[in-house]
């Protein structure tokens, strides 16, 4: 069954048409890619998945039953989280402290300082990271490193479906690849992952789905096993576009 | 060193990754350590200078002085880590206190009783709050706009009513209204305790417990435990101990100078053998190891020795006792040499920066013709400014003056010179460490005596003294244990919880020790002291150990991040500013109902010392880290320069130039700590 699925969502803002018929689907334990340029509509389509806007038409269906969610934090409640690109994270609070940070557990107030680090250090290493100092500032972690804090902390924090926002396109090489591993450790415990990105390169090997938005339309919806890698990147690039760019650069 | 490797290794799974921060390094990241080391200095400095500083009296005048000063400022700093300022904070001191004493009085024409009046008070004063919190959010001002208007309103509603009241711009006779009496005792009441004979003895016993405890936690987190404990060691640590006590029960009974030194001698001696032993009985020793000499070391080591000797000299060649101007002493040809010499570096060193810039923007190659010129103009210039600059400093400073500055100044630089060379050598050998830091030891102790020499007041001969003494002894001690023991290479969580609950424990029993020589002593201590302790330790539990603590760093930290996780952003926010409202409303009954007047313009002005107590305490302007405990200590120092320089015959206009000065210092520390603590990754 899938988890959430979207059906002909479209979205317009007064005469501007930001989303147009776009359907695709996450199961648990996949990874969905949506790929696209800028302006392609990825933003639009993000906030509607996490609860920011709400469609203009189209259904909204989690785990079979239709939703709409009114704001951010009903999505939130829905088991929806979302990874921003800029991480919602305090640079100069401990690791531990940022994990926990809204939901602070302890009874009457009080923070349990023992177990919210315990546990922010354990379900760090469940996901495959080890981070140096549980205590150390966020602010000192890497690109890389700081998303992995908030993907453990969706997870923890009982997320069904994880929206990560771009969250290769500040990393270098090595970086990207550590979160990629993130993001499939993430889908191996069972959650759904919608991976929001422009590079093909990184959604290839992580995604077994791959939604492609140019201009707000669709420009496919595919299975792994119908699109090659190369077929993707020129699909995404705009096919004929990228070959006359390579002719008149090739020209010269 | 390599069995250290191996044995630091088996200790712990350590990450490589980690450089491993010693005890001593992780608590110079917390926040409020620049305002711990400024309090203690400050104390030191009016201590040594001044014979009544550190009487029970003059204790209880400069903390009756802080109390207040230190409640806002925690509060005040509660709410710039929450990223916002509120410059009604001071006003609002005196807004409650005024209403307080007209509703009193004037109420219903022959006033309301104080138990109406303070809950009304209480409530002006959270609506105001209230006020400044929603106008914030609301308008998305800066909350240093908003709450400027909130000062001027409530600065102007102080003069109005007053005046149209009581005709006057102060509020008199508080302590006629009805009810006062109760209210009086919560908030305005004076203790005096009668000294009783033992406090002299639960302080001395306290200071050692806590001491021995300080020591005993810092060895725990930063050596390696033995496998069986060496018992020998304890026998040592024992008899050191012993000899430290008997030292200072005998140094309470003698009076003879010579005996004193003696005994301080065995005091300080006992401590350094009995921590030896301590360290021996627990933990790994190792062998001393390398050469006598690190290369190394050489450089910082030569400058530390060059400064130390040039600092003799020049004290020897000038008159302690001369208040002339270094301009007047002969002879001349030497002063327009120094002039000379000065003019020629400074013209030198701009011309070069000046020619360094030209290649940086230009290149060397693109010299246009108007370069030379403009050297020369530059070097002029430079050379000129020099002169002046020495000049002037020639003709301003006296030579007593210039003498105990290149005493302290010259004699400062030559231990950190030391003590750098010791570092230095700490990688390399254990045995030139060991040597290095017992020089130093000796050098502390040589600078010591030169200005006890000089030093006209007996207080501060002794207490300089003492104070040098200790630290040579602390030199000596830290530089034995690092070349006989292991050093622990990873963390141990066990090991260094316990270790710090025991440095914990110290502390705390040292403080004890304090506060009951200080309570009972006969001195008259103020109620507010108890306000001032019981909402600083309300404060620092709920920002360290309550989840509103943890919204309060995030808010100040990055606020969209903390409303996408689902912090209540708006309400924390309303929520500090009614506590700042409030606990000024407190403060303002605390002044109130001990002066019993309210002057209208109570409070104008104090809230940029609360700010500066705040940021001296380690709270970030932007906000998102801080410390409320650090804003008390800044309350401390500010307190104490306005006691502490009239108490030492100072001219008191001095204050502000102080104030301003560990403002500045203080800021210094802390970025500067806080960056370094950061770099250990």
């Amino acid at each position: 069954m899938n988890l959430l699925e979207l059906v002909s969502i479209s979205k317009y803002f007064g005469n501007v048409t930001a989303l147009d018929d776009v359907s695709t689907h996450v199961e648990a334990g996949k990874v969905t890619c949506v790929l696209g340029d800028n302006g392609a509509g990825k933003s639009t389509f993000i906030k509607i998945l996490s609860g920011v806007h709400q469609q203009s038409k189209g259904d909204y269906i989690l785990e079979g039953t239709p939703v709409r969610f009114e704001s951010p934090r009903d999505a939130r409640a829905a088991g929806i989280a979302t990874v921003y690109q800029d991480l919602a994270m305090a640079p100069l609070m401990s690791v531990w402290r940022n994990f926990f940070l809204g939901s602070e557990p302890g009874t009457l107030g009080r923070f349990d300082h023992e177990f919210a680090k315990a546990t922010a250090k354990a379900e760090m290493k469940k996901m495959g990271i080890d981070v140096r100092d549980i205590d150390q500032p966020v602010g000192t972690l890497s690109g890389g490193e700081r998303q992995s804090v908030a993907i453990a902390r969706a997870v923890y924090f009982g997320a069904k479906v994880l929206i990560l926002d771009e969250p290769t396109s500040a990393l270098g090489v090595r970086q990207s690849g550590v979160v990629l591993r993130y993001i499939r450790a993430a889908a191996e415990r069972g959650l759904g992952v919608i991976f929001i990105t422009h590079n093909p390169h990184h959604a290839y090997p992580v995604g077994d789905r791959f939604l492609l938005l140019n201009r707000g339309r669709s420009m496919g919806d595919f299975a792994k096993s119908d699109i090659a890698l190369d077929e993707l990147t020129s699909l995404m690039a705009g096919g004929a576009e990228l070959q006359a760019l390579q002719h008149e650069l090739g020209s010269r | 060193m390599t069995d250290d490797v191996s044995r630091a290794g088996a200790a712990g799974a350590a990450d490589e990754r980690i450089t491993f921060r010693g005890p001593l390094q992780r608590t110079l990241i917390s926040p409020e350590i620049g305002a711990l080391i400024g309090t203690v200095m400050v104390w030191a400095l009016f201590w040594a200078t001044s014979e009544k500083f550190s009487t029970a009296a003059t204790s209880a005048s400069w903390l009756d002085g802080a109390a207040p000063l230190g409640i806002m400022s925690v509060a005040v700093a509660l709410l710039m880590i929450g990223g916002e300022f509120d410059l009604s904070a001071g006003v609002i001191t005196g807004t409650t206190g005024i209403l307080v004493g007209l509703m009193a009085q004037k109420f219903m024409g022959d006033g309301a009783t104080m138990w109406l009046v303070v809950p009304v008070a209480f409530a002006a004063a959270a609506l105001i709050g209230w006020l400044n919190g929603t106008f914030v959010n609301k308008t998305g001002l800066p909350s240093f706009i908003v709450t400027l208007a909130t000062f001027f309103v409530l600065r102007g509603a102080n003069l109005v009513f007053s005046k149209r009241m009581v005709d006057k711009v102060l509020v008199e006779n508080i302590d006629e209204v009805r009810d006062f009496e109760p209210f009086r005792k919560v908030f305005a009441s004076t203790h005096v305790l009668e000294p009783f004979g033992a406090r002299d003895l639960l302080l001395i016993l306290g200071g050692l417990i806590g001491i021995t405890l300080v020591v005993v936690g810092v060895l725990e987190q930063s050596l390696v435990r033995r496998e069986k404990a060496h018992a020998p060691a304890l026998g040592i640590f024992i008899l050191g101990l012993a000899a430290a006590v008997v030292g200072i029960v005998l140094l309470h009974s003698t009076d003879g100078v010579g005996i004193n030194v003696i005994l301080g001698v065995v005091i300080l001696g006992g401590a350094t053998i009995a921590t030896l032993g301590l360290a021996r009985w627990r933990y790994e020793t190792a062998t001393m190891s390398g050469m006598w000499w690190c290369p190394a070391a050489t450089k910082a080591f030569a400058g530390g020795i060059a400064a130390t000797v040039l600092a003799w000299l020049i004290t020897r060649f000038l008159d302690k006792s001369q208040t002339r101007v270094l301009l007047s002493i002969p002879p001349h040809a030497v002063k327009v040499i120094i002039g000379i010499l000065a003019a020629a570096g400074g013209g030198a060193f701009v011309a070069h920066s000046g020619l360094r810039r030209i290649r940086d923007r230009v290149g060397v190659t693109r010299r246009s013709p108007m370069t030379y010129p403009l050297l020369v103009l530059a070097a002029l210039a430079g050379g000129l400014t020099t002169l002046i600059a020495v000049l002037t400093f020639l003709q301003l400073c006296t030579e007593q003056g210039f003498r105990s500055a290149v005493q302290v100044g010259l004699g400062a630089v030559g231990i950190l010179g030391l003590l750098a060379a010791k570092g230095a050598a700490r990688r390399h050998s254990r045995r030139a460490q060991l040597l290095i830091g017992a020089i130093a030891a000796v050098v502390v102790l040589w600078n010591g005596f030169l200005i006890r020499h000089d030093a006209g007041s007996e207080r501060f001969r002794t207490g300089f003294l003492t104070t040098m003494a200790i630290i040579a002894a602390i030199v000596l001690g830290n530089a034995l244990l690092e070349a006989t023991m292991v050093k622990r290479g990873a963390p141990e969580p066990a090991a260094d919880r316990r270790g710090r609950n025991i440095v914990f424990a110290g502390i705390a029993v040292a403080a004890l020790g304090v506060a009951i020589r200080l309570t009972w002593s006969g001195a008259p201590m103020r109620v507010s002291i108890v306000w001032w302790f019981g909402v600083t330790m309300i404060a620092a539990y709920v920002l360290a150990r309550t989840r509103w603590g943890n919204w309060i760093f995030a808010v100040g930290g990055n606020k969209d991040a903390a409303r996408a996780v689902g912090v209540p952003v708006d309400r924390t926010k309303v929520g500090l500013f009614m506590m700042v409202s409030l606990v000024g409303c407190l403060v303002g009954l605390l002044t109130a109902l001990r002066y019993t007047s309210v002057a209208a313009s109570q409070g104008v002005g104090e809230e940029f010392e609360y700010i500066i107590a705040a940021v001296v305490g380690g709270c970030l302007l932007t906000g998102g880290y801080g410390s409320v405990i650090g804003a008390s200590f800044g309350a401390m120092i500010a307190a104490m320069l306005a006691t502490g320089i009239p108490g030492a015959r100072w001219n008191t206009d001095n204050k502000y130039i102080f104030l301003g000065a560990v403002l500045f210092l203080a800021v210094l520390v802390n970025q500067k700590v806080r960056k370094k603590a950061q770099e250990a990754r």
